[in-house]
């Protein structure tokens, strides 16, 4: 559903060096460089696979989401989306597609939703009987009739998600590039756009790419993570895997007891915690419970976070 | 055929979508109305002052004259209502990044980014044009049907081709950020629009025929109102638009190609 083979993408930025004899200079001798925000990067996703694409800041996500949907060329290689060559913008293409950025929004603002809605209808072709199932479904899932008729500017951050969903899903897309759906929004409201999106893909086996830095939402949407920093991939496999590789340790959680500092635990809000390699789990687990012995203990993954911090190497996620 | 069925039932829900809104603001349309005809009839005025002072200006009498102005108006009405709140809106598009979600809609982008709104408290121009224009033709022998089509296509390539001119600018702001000097510029130019072409000579003549092409849009159809079109005239109003049409279009492609998008 989603190949690309080589895909670069170069951008030539200016370099100036800082005072004002620089600037000047900088008028006529501009210095640029290249910076390399996707560089020969090969990737293929099957239809209705759920896809986490994770890497720190500045690593190319966004960058290889827009060459995705076309909206940016390729400085070299190449990549198709639902067979179609994203650049050329074929209509068909763009039928079959959506894209969600958690920082722009479609929605008209002086208007209701439903106008959006019922443009978006015009803009896509939708016969009435297609458009108006696809706007009853949406509005069931994501709960829009108590807002849908009031002018966006009167929404909540919350509510305008959620009908910026419905516009960009009414054409019942076969892929879907969210980036950062979920920045900004309450807890509810992330977790309601989660189970939205899953539910999106079991009905209609939709192929979902997500970036995120939440990784919650990476956690429950996705089944496969893609990593990439600078540009390349750093690791491409099912989540369990993502756990096994960055965060190969295991997590003991104790409740109700504080003073485990001197074994290595850190405590917060009444839980005492340790992230330990596998193979001294059950010593330390030993020496908890001669401590405690009616300790109540369990042995967990460690959070995604975690996982995440270890796989960047530090950097900013 | 059936995209282009498309693209024009979309442009049409688009430019609903902007009248509705401009329904939001009742009271900036009646404002329109009461300062466009105001406007119009202090833009009249320096054309009765000269012809006060004689009978004919390079070739033109007053009638004529007058339905250069009409054109004039519809020019400026067009410009006001549907080029000018374009481009700011696709330069505002280009900066913030908003144009990532315009071009994917399935509709030619193009048409979509510089033909989305139409701003119809600026549309009260044309209302002054019928006024002049009827007084104009009220003074003159009334026009040939031939005569009254050709206008029409004349009006009609030269809009084209200052469509393609606006066009320009909005490809310009993939590069620049600024182009509000560009904006003023292009008032300025059409503003000669109001005269007949023949009062211009050498270059200037060239520039308002072929560069900024008002003289197309006014003076080409009110001659041939008045029965003196050839088909030089016809012929220069065909390739200026063509040239227009062929050359904003590639320009187009080009920006889209470097389009850099907005980071998020």
């Amino acid at each position: 559903m989603i190949e690309a083979r080589q895909l670069t993408k170069v951008y030539r930025v200016p370099v100036k060096k800082p005072g004002l004899w620089a600037s000047v200079r900088s008028l006529w001798d501009r210095e640029t460089r290249d910076v390399h925000a996707v560089d020969h990067l090969d990737l293929t996703i099957g239809e209705g696979e759920r896809v986490g694409f994770l890497g720190p800041n500045g690593a190319g996500k966004t960058t290889t989401l827009k060459m995705l949907t076309g909206l940016l060329h390729p400085t070299s290689g190449s990549c198709t989306v639902a067979g179609h060559t994203p650049r050329d913008r074929h209509p068909d293409f763009l039928r079959s597609v959506t894209l969600v950025m958690g920082q722009k929004q479609q929605l008209l603002w002086d208007l209701p939703a439903s106008e959006t809605f019922v443009l978006n209808r015009a803009l896509f072709d939708l016969d009435r009987v297609a458009f108006q199932r696809s706007l009853d479904e949406l509005v069931e899932l994501l709960d829009l009739s108590p807002f849908i008729d009031q002018p966006v500017r009167n929404l909540s951050l919350g509510q305008r998600m959620r009908c910026e969903l419905a516009a960009a899903l009414l054409h019942r897309p076969k892929v879907l590039f969210l980036d950062e759906p979920t920045i900004g929004l309450d807890v509810q409201v992330q977790a309601a756009v989660r189970t939205f999106v899953a539910e999106y893909n079991r009905r209609n086996g939709a192929t979902v790419m997500l970036t995120s830095h939440d990784m919650k939402d990476v956690a429950s949407i996705a089944e496969r993570i893609v990593l990439i920093d600078g540009g390349t991939i750093r690791f491409d496999g099912p989540l369990q895997q993502f756990r096994q590789r960055f965060g190969g340790g295991r997590r003991l959680v104790v409740r109700g007891v504080e003073d485990l500092g001197d074994l290595g635990f850190t405590s917060a809000e009444g839980r005492a915690s340790a992230t330990v390699e596998p193979d001294q789990v059950n010593g330390l687990l030993q020496r908890v419970l001669e401590r405690h012995p009616d300790a109540e203990v369990t042995v967990e993954d460690p959070p995604l976070e975690e996982v995440l911090a270890t796989a960047f190497g530090g950097k900013e996620g | 055929m059936l995209e282009a069925r498309r693209t024009v039932q979309a442009l049409a829900a688009l430019i609903r979508v902007s009248v509705a809104t401009a329904m939001q603001y009742r009271s900036n349309l009646l404002f329109g109305l009461a300062t466009a005809l105001l406007v119009d009839a202090m833009r009249v005025a320096p054309l009765l002052l000269v012809y006060g002072q004689r009978e004919q200006v390079a070739g033109w009498e007053l009638p004529h004259a007058l339905l250069v102005t009409a054109f004039f108006f519809l020019l400026f009405g067009v410009q006001a209502a549907v080029l000018e709140p374009n481009l700011g809106e696709a330069v505002q598009a280009v900066r913030s990044g908003a144009l990532d979600l315009m071009l994917m809609k399935p509709v030619d982008a193009q048409l979509l980014v510089s033909l989305r709104k139409v701003d119809a408290s600026s549309l009260f121009p044309v209302v002054s044009a019928l006024l002049v224009g009827g007084v104009a033709l009220g003074m003159t022998e009334l026009p040939g049907p031939v005569d009254v089509l050709l206008a029409v296509a004349l009006f009609g390539s030269g809009v084209v081709s200052l469509y393609c001119l606006w066009l320009l600018a909005i490809c310009v702001s993939f590069w620049f950020v600024r182009v509000d000097n560009l904006r003023f510029l292009l008032w300025s130019a059409t503003d000669a629009g109001r005269w007949p072409i023949d009062v211009f000579r050498g270059p200037v003549r060239w520039i308002l025929t072929a560069v900024v092409p008002v003289a197309l849009i006014t003076s080409f159809p009110a001659q041939a109102l008045r029965g003196a079109w050839d088909v030089e005239l016809l012929g220069t109003s065909a390739a200026v638009s063509a040239a227009f049409l062929l050359g904003s279009r590639w320009a187009w492609r080009r920006s889209l190609a470097a389009y850099a998008s907005a980071s998020s």
